[in-house]
This record gives structure tokens, C-alpha cells and sequence, in this order.
């Protein structure tokens, strides 16, 4: 008899089937800093509103993991922050739930384009470089002088992905920010842009997560490096010698979106409204130095935030990222830039 | 109960029928994701399906293709449109947008080649059609294709002259688990000999520090090297302060770094195997060796060294295999040039949603394990029978 039930538990234990628990509303971030400020700005002023809890995890970019919940149909996250272009790319394939537009309100005091089918534009973060202000007795100017070996002698922190890189590249080739797009569609325009990178691809050192470039800057690891806006005001606050070079940098926007089959769809709505309220949003650019996508906003700010946010004079030379292009062309030019960074 | 030891029937045939359950049920767990990858590498995913009309129709004849091929979005719903143009788009740049365009408003299209081209002209170039006509079978070879750099031909026949930069990468992954395997190999086998030979408590200690970053999570790990041998980390302020350097070197994102790093990860996995075979040999041999008037050299080499070659082969063989499919360690501590084929992997899946080129290319590092498993295998079998006859 022993045998046989020995056998019976170890049948019972394969078949233990998966129990389906009811959960928190559960909001996906990048983590970090950045993730505490949306704690504090929005997180908490929603649960204390809507009367629920909230359970956070990361989020780490790709459509992976939300295309298997969707398809699964076994939906672990009911809101995440996205990047614009993937926002769009899964709202297209039907992974994101479409927003009610009357329901939420607000729309026109919204940034252009931050109003999408399927999430609102929230963080409008500046892509740029940035400097160690002990490494050079003149400090660089320009995407020009990022490319230039001779002048700025030394190894350069990089994203490993084509987006903003080519947009640098064309830049620091003398094309005008508002017309970068336009010569990037073209084969010639792109040949342009890793023509530049050629000229320092020795010089590379790639970074992943968005705390290297500080360290890297901070440690004299590297002379300069893309950058993030805000992980830079950051370290200049800690007390860390840095500086970014707001000349000609690439805004984007961050917008929230909820996870299509989410239990929790009778509270999006609230939610949306909660991440477009002004005060709020002064609240996060005041913890986090990302800009804010209501215009109201900036009214709730003190002038020392906003000198270090992708706003007001810092956005005069700067190039907006177009979501459209990149998903027209992300495939291709990926593939270019890991043939060519591998090679 | 145990007084029918002779009725082998019944409750041990049952027992065995259970057993056997759980048993199919693991295989089969083991057996599907494989398959799952295998089919997907192959698969044309929704291009197959859903440009069935447009696949069916007379090519020659432009205005029944369009009308096809407007019904064909006509009868998919948005999430398969949305994975058509995202399926083209990875052919063709560019194509995304126009196929979603075109078929969120196919319906107030007028179903001709005149009707198209007003839609928007670039349907009269034939390059969109030709992708579609190319990618609009259930089955396709293109992810292998991209993968191996090979194509086929009009005739059928397979020509090199693709881009090969995938077999690059797997070459290179192979060349870096060797340089791995045998760096490792060299420093396990003296710390297995230690652990087994030396006094206990320096074995004790020797154990403990290898089994401790076995226990340490592998981030961790990775992210102490990346500090130790960072431009002003530990090493290179050593080596400065020591005067051996003037300029700091450069110990990480290269090659270096990543095979450091990936020897200290795997380096329990040679020294427990090695060690335990080394423990099987009695010392009592070493002292008839060197009384029969061996030197310590000759005893080694002849007597301690051969005896303890089936650890060697087990522990090189998992950190080899193991090696294959790294991916973080190496994504952290190597440069764009030193990222194994696992990391190529998890980008298709994780970013482009490209999962047929992710299955193309995992087959590919499956059928590249198989392959030097097998010659492993013969090469073991054929010595064996060798010494058999000897």
C-alpha cells in the first residue's frame, strides 16, 4: 500500500492546478527613483482615492511579457508606464485597453500628442549628453563636439540602440532638429548618421540602465555619455560634478497604459485622471526632474525646477522624437545598428 | 501487507501506473516548449494565415489581387492586422504603416488596383506586393535563412553570400565557452586537488569559498567584477599604486572581463566533479608510486592525473554546455563584441517580438549542443573500444 500511495502523492503533486487569487491593482514601472516619485506623486493619492492597494513591480521595456498576459489571458499588471512608441505598437495590436476620452476630461490642456487611444503622455524626458565639469577646462557645447575625438579625448557612454543615436549623429552633421526625420527616411540620410559613429565606434562603451552614465561620469570611466536628463539633475543635486548639455537634445514622453483583460478596468478611468492632475504632476517634476505633460502644471513650479526639466527655455533647440518614424523603421534599423556594433 | 510478496499484480501494477503518469506528464512538459520552438522557427505566424485570398489569386491580374487582398484585411480583426503589418515591417521597412492604414479603412476602399494606388500611391510600387506573395505561405525558411545567411534560390538550391553575422555569432559563443571551459579547467583543478589533499581546514576553508559563490546569486556576482575591474576599481588602483601601470587598463567590457567573470560563476561546476573523483583515489597509491621509484612528476602525470580525467571530462563538459547559454554575464561585463547568441535571443523575443528569428536561432544553438555532445560521445565510445582491444 505504501508504494501506491507514495505514487498517488507524487500524481497529485503534478496536478496541483494553478489557483487563481484575487490580486491588488498591480502598476508596472522603470523602477528606481523614478518610481518612488510616482509613488508619492500619483501611486498613493489614487489608492487613498479609489480606496484600494497597490502592489508595484518593474517593468523593463519590451512588449514581451504583456503580449503573453494578453494572449494567456492571464493578466498579473493593470497599469504600466511605456515608452510612446511602444504604447502605440501595442495599442495597434490590441494589447492595451482604449481609453474613454469624454470620461477623463482635460484633453486640451494636455501636451500635443500626449492625448492617445490607448494611454495619456506623461514624463516628457530630455535625451542628451552629459560631462564630468572636472574633466575638461572647456566644457563641450554640442552634439559636434561629442563626435569629436580630438577636441574631447576619451571613451563615451552609450545606449546599445539606433533610437536617438542617429538622431545625434545627423546633429552633429550639421542637420537641423526639426528635419532629422526627414533625412533619416532616406538611405543616404542613415548611411550619414553611422558614417559619424564611425568615427568614435572605438571609442564606445554601452550602457543598459540609465544609473550607468552617472557612475561612469562620476568615476572618470568614461569622458562623456548619453544621458537622461533627470538621472543627471539627480546627481548634480547629490552633490556629483556633472552637467547636461541641453543644446539640441531628443524630448520623448513616457505615457501610462493599462494591460488589456485587467480586473481592475472600472478604475481606469480614475486613474488616468489621477497621472493628468496638474498638482500632481508638479509634484513628480519636483522629486523627479522629468517634465510635465499637463500645461497647467507648470504653474504649481518654482523656477529652480523647471531651469533643470526638458521645458521652457532648455526645449528652444530641441528635437522632438518622432514615434511614428520609429515604428515604421525600428526593425530595420535595430538590426543595422547590431550589425554594426557587433562587427 | 508485506505478507504477499508473491502477487506481483494488483496494487504494484497500480503503483506503476501511477508512476508512470507523472512520468509522461514531465516528458511531455520537457518535450513541448522544445517542439513549440521547433514549429515556431518554421512557422509563418499570421502571414500564413490570414493572406489566404491574396495568396489564392491571379497574380498577373492587379486588380483581382487587390480586391483579394482588401477582403483579406476586411476579415481580420484589429490584433491580427496590427501582427500582418508587424510581420511585414520586419521584411520591409516601412510597410507597418501602410498595411495598417490600408486596412483600418479597407472597407471604403474601392476593391481595385486604381483604387489602391488613390489610396496611397506606394501600393503601385510591385516590392509590396512581392513581400507579401513571398511571406504568404503557412511555412517559411526565412528566419533560417537570416539566421544562417544562407538562401534559396529560384531553382530551389541553397547559395551562401546572405549576410552571415548569426553564424559569426555562434562561432564566437563557441569560441568563448572553450577559452571559458579551459580557463576554468586550470584554476578548478588545482582548488579540487586543494579541497581533497591539502590539511582539512585549509580544505575546509578552500570548499567553503567555492560552494559560497555557488550560493551567491549570479547578479550579484557579475555586478562584483564590474566593480573590481572598473577604470578606477580595486585592480586598477592597485595596479597604479604599485607602479606596474602608469594608465589604468581597460579590465571590463572587453573580453577579458567577460571570461573573468563567466570562469568565476561556473568555476563550482568543474571543481565539484573533479573533486569528487579525486576523492575515490586511494593516497596509498601516490606512496607505492614514489617507493617503486616514480618521481613526484611521473607519479603525477602516470598514476594521479589519469585516474582523475572522468572528473575533468564531466566538469568541463557541464561548464561547456552551461557557457553556451549564458547571457547576463556577459551582456554586463563584455563589449557589443563579446555577446553570446543567447543574448541575440532574448532581444528578439523581449524587444521585436520576433519570436520566429528567437526559435531559428535557439534551434540553432540546440542542434550546435547535440552536435558536440554526439562527437563527445563517439569520441568517448571509440577510445573505450580502443583500450578494450589493447
Amino acid at each position: 500500500m505504501k508504494t501506491i500511495g507514495v505514487a498517488l502523492l507524487c500524481t497529485v503533486m503534478t496536478a496541483i492546478p494553478v489557483t487563481v487569487m484575487a490580486r491588488d491593482v498591480t502598476i508596472a514601472g522603470w523602477g528606481g527613483n523614478y518610481q518612488d516619485a510616482q509613488r508619492q506623486a500619483y501611486f498613493e493619492p489614487f489608492a487613498a482615492k479609489a480606496g484600494v492597494k497597490i502592489e508595484e513591480t518593474t517593468y523593463l521595456g519590451g512588449l514581451a511579457e504583456i503580449k503573453a498576459m494578453v494572449d494567456t489571458g492571464n493578466v498579473t499588471w493593470d497599469f504600466l508606464i511605456m515608452g510612446g512608441s511602444e504604447l502605440q505598437l501595442a495599442c495597434d495590436e490590441g494589447l492595451l485597453e482604449p481609453l474613454d476620452w469624454d470620461a477623463i476630461g482635460g484633453k486640451d490642456d494636455l501636451l500635443p500628442g500626449a492625448a492617445m487611444t490607448c494611454g495619456v503622455g506623461n514624463v516628457v524626458i530630455g535625451n542628451g549628453f552629459a560631462y564630468n565639469t572636472q574633466a575638461f577646462p572647456t566644457p563641450p557645447q554640442d552634439w559636434k563636439d561629442f563626435f569629436d575625438r580630438e577636441k574631447f579625448p576619451g571613451r563615451r557612454g552609450v545606449n546599445n540602440t539606433p533610437q536617438f543615436n542617429l538622431e545625434y549623429a545627423l546633429m552633429a552633421d550639421g542637420v537641423p532638429p526639426d528635419q532629422i526625420y526627414e533625412v533619416l527616411a532616406t538611405p543616404e540620410g542613415v548611411d550619414r548618421a553611422f558614417a559619424q559613429w564611425d568615427k568614435i565606434k572605438d571609442l564606445l562603451q554601452y550602457w543598459e540602465s540609465g544609473a550607468q552614465p552617472v557612475e561612469w561620469l562620476a568615476s572618470n570611466n568614461v569622458a562623456l555619455s548619453t544621458a537622461y536628463n533627470g538621472r543627471i539633475i539627480m546627481a548634480k543635486r547629490e552633490g556629483k560634478p556633472l552637467e547636461f548639455v541641453w543644446k539640441n537634445h531628443v524630448v520623448n514622453m513616457d505615457g501610462w497604459a493599462m494591460v488589456k483583460g485587467s480586473p481592475y478596468k472600472d478604475r481606469l478611468t480614475e486613474f488616468m485622471q489621477t497621472v493628468n492632475d496638474p498638482a500632481n504632476q508638479a509634484k513628480f517634476s519636483s522629486l523627479m526632474p522629468y517634465g510635465p505633460s499637463n500645461t497647467l502644471a507648470a504653474g504649481h513650479l518654482t523656477p529652480e525646477i523647471v531651469a533643470g526639466l526638458p521645458a521652457g527655455d532648455n526645449i528652444k533647440e530641441a528635437a522632438f522624437m518622432s514615434d511614428e518614424f520609429w515604428i515604421d523603421h525600428l526593425d530595420d534599423l535595430r538590426e543595422r545598428w547590431s550589425r554594426w556594433s557587433t562587427q | 501487507m508485506s505478507a504477499s510478496p508473491r502477487k506481483p499484480g494488483g496494487a504494484r501494477l497500480a503503483a506503476v501506473v501511477l508512476l508512470a503518469l507523472p512520468l509522461a506528464i514531465y516528458i511531455l512538459l520537457y518535450l513541448m516548449p522544445i517542439s513549440s520552438m521547433i514549429s515556431l522557427s518554421v512557422d509563418n505566424g499570421e502571414l500564413g494565415r490570414t493572406l489566404v485570398r491574396f495568396r489564392d489569386a491571379d497574380q498577373g491580374d492587379h486588380d483581382a489581387r487587390a480586391a483579394a487582398l482588401l477582403a483579406d484585411m476586411q476579415a481580420m480583426d484589429a490584433g491580427r492586422q496590427a501582427a500582418t503589418a508587424r510581420e511585414l515591417n520586419q521584411n520591409l521597412s516601412g510597410f507597418r504603416s501602410l498595411f495598417l492604414k490600408t486596412a483600418r479603412q479597407a472597407a471604403g476602399i474601392e476593391p481595385t488596383a486604381a483604387g489602391l494606388a488613390a489610396f496611397d500611391d506606394r501600393w503601385t510600387d510591385q516590392i509590396y506586393w512581392d513581400v507579401m506573395l513571398a511571406n504568404s505561405s503557412p511555412f517559411t525558411w526565412r528566419h533560417f535563412g537570416e539566421a544562417t545567411g544562407l538562401k534559396l534560390d529560384e531553382s530551389g538550391r541553397l547559395t551562401a553570400g546572405g549576410d552571415d553575422i548569426y553564424v559569426q555569432i555562434m562561432w564566437r559563443t563557441l569560441v568563448i565557452s572553450v577559452q571559458v571551459t579551459l580557463v576554468t579547467l586550470l584554476i578548478g583543478y588545482p582548488l579540487a586537488y586543494a579541497v581533497t589533499n591539502a590539511a582539512p581546514r585549509f580544505a575546509a576553508f578552500v570548499l567553503i569559498a567555492v560552494l559560497m559563490s555557488f550560493w551567491t546569486s549570479i547578479l550579484v556576482r557579475t555586478t562584483a567584477w564590474v566593480i573590481l575591474l572598473q577604470t578606477s576599481g580595486l585592480v586598477n588602483s592597485f595596479l597604479l599604486r604599485t607602479g606596474f601601470v602608469t594608465e589604468p587598463l581597460q579590465l571590463i567590457f572587453n573580453r577579458f572581463g567577460a571570461i573573468v567573470s563567466m570562469t568565476h560563476v561556473l568555476l563550482p561546476f568543474a571543481v565539484i566533479p573533479i573533486m569528487n573523483v579525486m576523492r575515490t583515489i586511494p593516497k596509498s597509491q601516490k606512496d607505492a608510486s614514489l617507493s617503486l621509484g616514480a618521481g613526484p612528476i611521473e607519479t603525477f602525470l602516470r598514476v594521479y592525473l589519469p585516474q582523475t580525467l572522468r572528473g575533468v571530462a564531466v566538469g568541463g563538459a557541464t561548464v561547456f554546455i552551461l557557457a553556451l547559454g549564458f547571457y547576463i554575464t556577459p551582456s554586463l561585463t563584455g563589449g557589443p563584441r563579446d555577446q553570446m547568441v543567447s543574448f541575440y535571443i532574448a532581444a528578439f523575443v523581449k524587444e521585436s517580438l520576433n519570436w520566429g528569428m528567437a526559435s531559428a536561432l535557439s534551434v540553432m544553438l540546440l542542434g550546435a549542443v547535440l552536435l558536440i555532445l554526439s562527437a563527445y560521445g563517439a569520441a568517448r565510445w571509440l577510445l573505450s573500444r580502443k583500450r578494450g582491444r589493447a
